[in-house]
C-alpha cells in the first residue's frame, strides 16, 4: 500500500519518535514515519538521539544500591513502639 | 492487628506461606517476604531523591506502611508490585515536602552512567561527565509524573504494565507520560550530545 505524503508528515513525526522507537506503532504509522524520516535529517537523527538516551538510561538499570544493614532492626524498633503506645492509650 | 510475634522462616518457605504468616503477625515471616526487595526498593527511592538518608527514611517508612497493610493485601498484585507501588508514593509524598520547602530536587549521582568507551582519554572523559550531568539535570526539570514514568520505565527496566500498575494509571496514561519524558529529555540535553555517546 502507497502512503502520501501529508503536510504535517514532520510536526507528527517529532511527536512520535519516542513511539517509533519502542515499537509501540501500527504498520501504516510506523511507515510514515519511516518515509518522512528517510527525507529529514532532523527526523532521523531524533530517532537515532533517542535510541541513544535509552541506551543510557537502560545501562543504568542494574546498578542496586545497598540498603544499611540495620533497617529491619529501625522497623522492628517502629512497630514495638506502636505497639506499646496503642497498649498505653488502651489502658484505663 | 492482632498482637505481633517474630519468628525465624527457612530459607526456602514460599512465598504464599510467609504472606499467611505475615498476615497472622509474625513480622518474622514479613521481613523474609521484604528483605528480597529492600535494597531495590532503596535504589528506586534514591534515584528519586538523590539523598542516601531520605531514601533510607522512605525505604523505612515503605516497610512499616506496608507491614501495616499486610492483611489487606490480597495478593491480586505481586509482592514485588505491591512494595514497589508503596515505595513510589513515599519518595512522590518525600518530593512534594522537599519542594514545599523549596529545596533542589537531584537526581542520584549514579543514575546515569555513560559508558566509556575501549580507550577513554581526558577529553572523551570530560565529555561524559559533561553528558551524565546534563542528563542529570534534565530529569530534575521534569514532572513527577513524567519523571516516575521515565525512572520505572527506562531506568528500573519495569515492563509498561509493571509500570502503569505501580503508578496507578491506565497504560495509555502511562506511555503518554513517558513519551512526553522522553521528548522533553532529548531536548533539554539536545540530539548532538546524545547521538556522540553512541559514538
Amino acid at each position: 500500500m502507497r502512503l502520501r505524503k501529508r503536510r504535517d508528515d514532520h510536526a507528527w513525526s517529532q511527536e512520535h519518535l519516542s513511539h517509533y522507537v519502542d515499537g509501540d506503532m501500527n504498520w501504516r504509522s510506523r511507515r510514515r514515519l519511516e518515509l518522512h524520516a528517510e527525507e529529514c535529517p532532523d527526523c532521523s537523527l531524533g530517532i537515532r538521539a533517542l535510541r541513544a538516551l535509552l541506551r543510557l538510561l537502560n545501562g543504568s538499570s542494574g546498578r542496586a544500591a545497598a540498603a544499611s544493614a540495620g533497617i529491619f532492626d529501625r522497623v522492628r524498633a517502629d512497630v514495638a513502639r506502636a505497639e506499646t503506645d496503642a497498649g498505653e492509650s488502651d489502658e484505663p | 492487628m492482632s498482637r505481633t510475634i517474630w519468628s525465624p522462616v527457612s530459607a526456602n518457605m514460599p512465598e504464599r506461606e510467609l504472606i499467611g504468616r505475615a498476615q497472622a503477625g509474625d513480622l518474622g515471616a514479613f521481613e523474609a517476604l521484604a528483605e528480597v526487595h529492600a535494597h531495590r526498593l532503596y535504589t528506586v527511592a534514591l534515584r528519586f531523591l538523590g539523598d542516601g538518608g531520605e531514601a533510607e527514611d522512605v525505604l523505612q517508612e515503605t516497610l512499616l506502611r506496608a507491614w501495616r497493610g499486610i492483611r489487606r493485601f490480597e495478593g491480586r498484585a505481586m509482592v514485588f508490585t505491591w512494595l514497589y507501588r508503596i515505595a513510589v508514593n513515599e519518595s512522590n509524598r518525600a518530593l512534594d515536602r522537599r519542594q514545599r520547602r523549596r529545596t533542589d530536587v537531584p537526581v542520584y549521582e549514579q543514575a546515569i552512567e555513560v559508558p566509556a568507551p575501549p580507550r577513554d582519554g581526558p577529553a572523551s572523559q570530560a565529555e561524559r561527565q559533561e553528558l551524565r550531568e546534563a542528563l542529570r539535570v534534565a530529569i530534575s526539570q521534569l514532572s513527577m509524573p513524567c519523571r516516575t514514568a521515565l525512572v520505572l520505565r527506562d531506568i528500573e527496566g519495569l515492563s509498561t504494565r509493571e509500570a502503569a500498575e505501580i503508578t496507578g494509571v491506565g497504560e495509555a496514561a502511562f506511555k503518554s507520560r513517558l513519551h512526553q519524558a522522553r521528548l522533553r529529555v532529548r531536548a533539554l540535553v539536545g540530539d548532538a550530545a546524545l547521538v556522540a555517546s553512541a559514538g
